[in-house]
This record gives C-alpha cells, structure tokens and sequence, in this order.
C-alpha cells in the first residue's frame, strides 16, 4: 500500500516514514499541506496519515477538502490534540480514525491496516483466500500453511490485489504502488513484480486480462 | 445563626436610612418649635402688656371714683368689688398717693408696694410686668402688675402643642421609609441575583435595559469585567490546548525515535537499555497528559452554556478504547443509543472524566478483564472486577498521587482529576466497592445533579 504522511515534525516524521517503510508499505512524506494537496491530487494513495496543526493550515481544511473532491483515500488523523470536541470535528470532516500523540508505532501499524481492511470489506485481520493467508498487519503470508517471504515491492502489489479480492486493478494502480519505492519504473517492471508474485503464491492465482489489468483469485 | 449577606445590607441601608431621615424630620421639627416658641414669647408680650396697658387706663377712673366716695382712713382693701370684677388669677394692682404709699390694692397684691418707680410706663421686677398709670397731677398712681409665671405658662403650653405631632411623625416617617427602600432596592435584589449566577460556565452579561437608569452603569461595568473575565478563561484553556501540543509532539517523535531504534538494533543489551528508555518515555507522556488535564481542571473548565446529550460523549471516548487495538473489545456498553442524559457542562472536560474513569478501571481492573459503562437518568458509571477496595482505602483513591494497593503503572492522578472536574458540574463522583449490585469490583459512579430548566 502506499501510503502519504503529512508531518511537519522531522523528528517524529522520520520515525514514522521509517517505521512504515519496515512494514513493507511505500510511504511519501511531506511537510506542509501545499504539498499533500499536489501529492494527493497526482497519485491515488491506499492511506493518509493527517498531522493536524501544519506550518501552512489545518489537516482539517485539507481532509474536508478531499472530501468534497469525492476522494475515498481513508485518511487518519496523528494529532496532539486530544479533546473529545477536536476527534468528533475530525471524524465528522472525513477521518477513518484518529490517534492522538505520543502513540505507539506498532498500535499506527494496527490502526492503519484496520482502517485498509475496512475500506477492502474484510474487518477480519487475517485475509483467508482459498489456501492463502494473509496477515497484513504482521506482513505475513502463509501458502498452503507455509509461511512465504515477501519482499516490499511485492508485498505492494499483493495488497493492491487483496484489497478487494477479484476485483480488476490496472497496471497503472501496480505502477503507481511500486513507484513510492524509489527506484526507476521500466516498461516491463510491473510485469517482473507479478511474475515474480505469482511464483511465490502459485502461478494461476493472479489473472491477467489483456489491456485492463489484474485480479487475485483462488487457485 | 448565618444571616444571608443580601439580608444583611438590605437591613444596614434601611436602618440607616431610618435612623438618618428620621433624625432630621425631628430636629427640623424642634428646630420649627424652638422659632415659634420664639416668635411666641414675643407676640405673647406684646399681646399681655397691651392688655396690661388697658386694664390700667381702665381701672383708673374707677380708683378714682373710689377714692372719691372712701373714707381716707379707712381699709386699704376696701374696693373689693373692683377686685372681684378682675381677673384675680393674672393681675394685681396696688394704688398709691404721690409719696409711694399705698392705700388701695388688690387681693393678692402685696401691702408693701412693688420696687418700680411712680412713673408712667412699664417696669420689671423680677417676678412681675408691671404698667404703672398717674392721676390727679400724679398724687395718684396705679401699679397693675402681670406675673411673668403666668406668661411661661402659656408659652410652655403652645410649645408642647406643637409637638404633639412628632409622636405620630415618627413611626409614620419609619414606616414609609421602609416602603420606600423596600421599592428602591428591589432593582438591586435582581442585579445581585442575577450577577450571582455567574460562575465559571455562565459569564454571560447580565440585562441592563430594564434597571433603573443609576444602576446601568454598574450593570456595564459588570458586564465589562465579566467579558474581561471571558477572555482570561478563554486564554487559559487555549494556552493548555497549544501546551499540550508543544509538549505531545516532542514526546511523541522521542518515543516514535526510541522505538525504531529497538527494531533496528541486533537482540542485546542496547535493546534492553533502548526498551528501557522507551518504558520512561511512554510514562513521561502519560505524565504529562496528566498534569495538562489538571491545570485544565484547575482553570475550572467543568461546566458548560448551554445543555448536551451526554451519552454520544461517551459513546465517543468508548469508541477510542475499540479502534485501539490493546484495548478492543474491553470496554462493554451497558446502556443503548436511545438513552439521554442531557446536562450543561463542557464536553471535553466530561470526556476526560469519562477516560480517566476508564483508564483507571482497565489499569486497576484485571488484566484482560473487561469494563462495563451504564448509563441512568443521572448517572454515569464505570465498573471494572477484580477484588474488593477496603473502605478505608476508598476516600483516599480521589487524592492527588494516591495509588491503590497495586502494582499496576497509574499516575495518581485519574480520579483526582475526574473528582475536580465533577464537582465543578455540580455532581459528584462515588468510589463503591464491591461494584452495586455485585460481591466484588470496583465502581466509579459520576452523579450529576438534575438538569435546571431555568
């Protein structure tokens, strides 16, 4: 999944970028809410992470914004303000959720894959399809029982995939996912990253259908 | 016995004006007696000599003729019928020959003649006015003398007159005074009640335009100093909001720092040293939560304008306890979404009663054991198992820094600082245990006072 963070706190933003990128997911990180409005309006994110109190505004005026603009990215908001009045005004403008500072990096990991299984219809944390596991949140996935590693690259596309199990997601969607990971996009690596996905979790689970894209289903 | 402060002033003014007012009707009074006692002495004088004057002139003939018809030898006291035909009370005379003897005089004039002179005019002694009259070539004078007693007399008599009056002027002034003060203060009983209502929840300016025209201006200057109060509170409570933002975000960025730290690091004893820092860390911001909900809960941040439905509140702060992952499926609603428990108070600070109350049953509760909230038509409680609180033990959970017997990882602080934010709503917080209803446990019931329609 890639997943923007708007922080304006380097010590705190590092962390956090960090801490996700060890999750396996792509992560963007700006600063100021000038630049997640053009991250946001250029690449189509699984997740935002929304600091509220940035140089340039409040999270809250982007959030509503998004919202307007009919953007479904689930957002949650990171927040030092902890009053009841402040979460109810967050949840209302939009927000999936809200977790207030100083939290825990492994209770961020939780609540951001919560608030993506809710978005892909499937609350339950492990994603059982066919013989496959999926445990996002642990990043751990289990073929026929046995644990398979994968790496980050792969790990996005295969969330791009069960995110909404049978459903069509384009090459670009893949593209777009494996970009956040830095390194160069070729004209073949989406194709690489499938193939080297299907090797690992059985070559016909993944369908291809010529010019529209891919679907994960059971074998 | 504790007499009410309005009471107190109400009785200080009317007795004061009571006693000033109607201390100058009476001295005014008096002082009126005194001038027309004075104006009375005078007119009097001149009335009783003018009557002197003329008795003299018209008793002289009859002496006169008297002394034609007497016997030169005879009786001084032989014109008996001319003193029975005067007014014996008032006037005496004596009449004498031209050497000062006397040879006629009244009843109850004396044989020896008065100390004026024999000549034609008033005189006084010290006990008499006296006219004196000649006749005959002055061989003949006639003293007619006026006791001064008799004057007093009737000075005294008109003087007590006029005061007679005072004894009704007196409780009449006292009566209509009360009236008076009691109308005039009225005003002010409403603008003393009306300014104390005001409290930390409703600094609302009071109504002028119905109170008398010389009260306005206390009624502005009190809704100046109300509105100068408004905005003190106002920064108070933001200074802690941006406080808690200053002081969350480095906390949370150490810890966040600390924690990547442990995952980065190979197993050893730099992970235990860095868990360590990370354990002091997540504390030192459960602290400081703490300590900024308490400097809230000093600026008395308990009570609100206008009524709120209180039940979304907590519906809201249970929410929290199911997104987080440690903690979801712990907290238990006993109480449904049509229940309302509407009342004026600040929802931010119920919400930190609500959590503290929470996070105290979670904490002192057993682990993994679960937290029930009801809801009542004036209460909202929070109950946690685990085993029985002494009683002696239970009052002292509500002080600062006091922790139960337990080894679990509080602040001290939870209770005391739902307890403050309590009582500033006007409820109060019960500490039972065992829970009501049950053998064991321990419940935390905010019991909040009955919603006024005023």
């Amino acid at each position: 999944m890639r997943i923007l963070l708007v922080e304006d706190d380097d010590t705190l933003g590092s962390a956090v970028r960090d801490h996700i990128a060890a999750t396996v997911h792509a992560v963007d990180w700006v600063k100021n809410l000038t630049d997640a409005a053009n991250a946001a309006r250029s690449v189509h994110y699984g997740l935002i992470l929304l600091d509220l109190q940035l140089p340039d505004g409040v999270g809250i005026d982007f959030l509503k914004a998004l919202r307007r603009n009919a953007k479904e990215t689930p957002v949650i908001i990171l927040t030092a303000r902890d009053q009841i009045s402040d979460r109810i005004e967050g949840l209302n403008s939009g927000a999936d959720d809200y977790l207030v500072k100083p939290f825990d990096l492994g209770e961020l990991s939780a609540r951001l894959m919560a608030v993506a299984r809710r978005y892909s219809g499937s609350p339950q944390p492990m994603l059982k399809i066919g013989d496959l596991e999926v445990d996002q949140t642990q990043r751990r996935l289990m073929v026929a029982g046995k644990d398979v590693i994968l790496t980050g690259r792969e790990w996005a596309v295969l969330d791009l995939l069960v995110a909404r199990p049978g459903a069509m997601v384009s090459k670009d969607q893949v593209e777009e996912a494996l970009y956040a990971f830095g390194s160069e996009i070729e004209s073949n690596t989406v194709e690489v990253y499938v193939s080297r996905l299907r090797k690992k979790i059985g070559k016909d689970r993944i369908r291809t259908a010529r010019g529209v894209g891919y679907s994960l289903g059971e074998r | 016995m504790l007499q009410q402060p309005g009471r107190l002033s109400r009785i200080s003014i009317t007795r004061r004006l009571i006693t000033t007012l109607t201390g100058m009707v009476v001295l005014f009074w008096l002082i009126a007696v005194g001038l027309a006692a004075y104006v009375m002495n005078h007119e009097f004088a001149e009335i009783f000599d003018g009557t002197l004057q003329e008795t003299a002139e018209r008793l002289m003939p009859l002496v006169l003729d008297d002394l034609a018809q007497r016997d030169p030898t005879s009786d001084p006291q032989a014109l008996q019928a001319i003193q029975q035909g005067l007014n014996k009370e008032y006037l005496t005379y004596q009449v004498l020959d031209g050497s000062g003897k006397v040879i006629i005089h009244s009843q109850e004039a004396p044989t020896v003649p008065y100390d004026v002179p024999l000549k034609i005019g008033f005189h006084d002694t010290p006990k008499y006015r006296i006219y004196t009259e000649s006749a005959l070539n002055g061989t003949v004078f006639l003293h007619v003398a006026d006791a001064f007693r008799n004057r007093r007399e009737a000075l005294r008599e008109g003087t007590v007159a006029l005061l007679w009056p005072l004894l009704l002027l007196i409780p009449a002034s006292i009566l209509l005074i009360q009236f008076i003060v009691g109308r005039s203060l009225a005003p002010i009983d409403r603008l003393r009640d009306e300014i104390g209502t005001k409290d930390s929840g409703n600094l609302a300016a009071v109504e002028s335009d119905t109170l008398p025209r010389e009260l306005r201006p206390i009624a502005r200057s009190v809704n100046v100093l109300l509105g100068r109060l408004r905005a003190a509170l106002e920064a108070e409570r933001e200074f802690t909001a941006n406080s808690a933002h200053e002081l969350r975000t480095p906390i949370a960025g150490a810890l966040a720092q600390t924690q990547r730290l442990i995952a980065e690091l190979p197993e050893g004893p730099l992970t235990v040293r860095a868990g360590r820092i990370e354990t002091a860390l997540a504390n030192l911001g459960r602290l400081a939560e703490k300590l900024l909900q308490l400097a809230r809960a000093e600026a008395g941040i308990g009570t609100g304008d206008a009524p709120v439905d209180l039940v979304p509140i907590v519906d809201a702060v249970v929410g929290d306890y199911d997104r987080d992952s440690r903690t979801a499926g712990r907290v238990t609603r006993d109480y449904t979404p049509e229940n309302h428990l509407a009342r004026c108070v600040d929802i931010d600070a119920f919400a930190i009663v609500v959590r503290n109350l929470i996070e105290n049953a979670l904490i002192h509760g057993p682990s993994e054991g679960v937290v029930s909230i009801a809801i009542g038509s004036d209460f909202v409680s929070v109950v946690n198992g685990g085993k029985t609180v002494p009683p002696e033990d239970l009052a002292g959970l509500k002080r600062r820094f006091r922790r139960g017997e337990t080894s679990a990882a509080g602040s001290g602080l939870g209770l005391a600082i739902a307890d403050k934010i309590v009582v500033q709503m006007g409820g109060r917080l019960d500490l039972l245990s065992p829970a009501s209803g049950e053998e064991q446990g321990f419940e935390a019931r905010i019991v909040l006072a009955p919603q006024t329609t005023a």
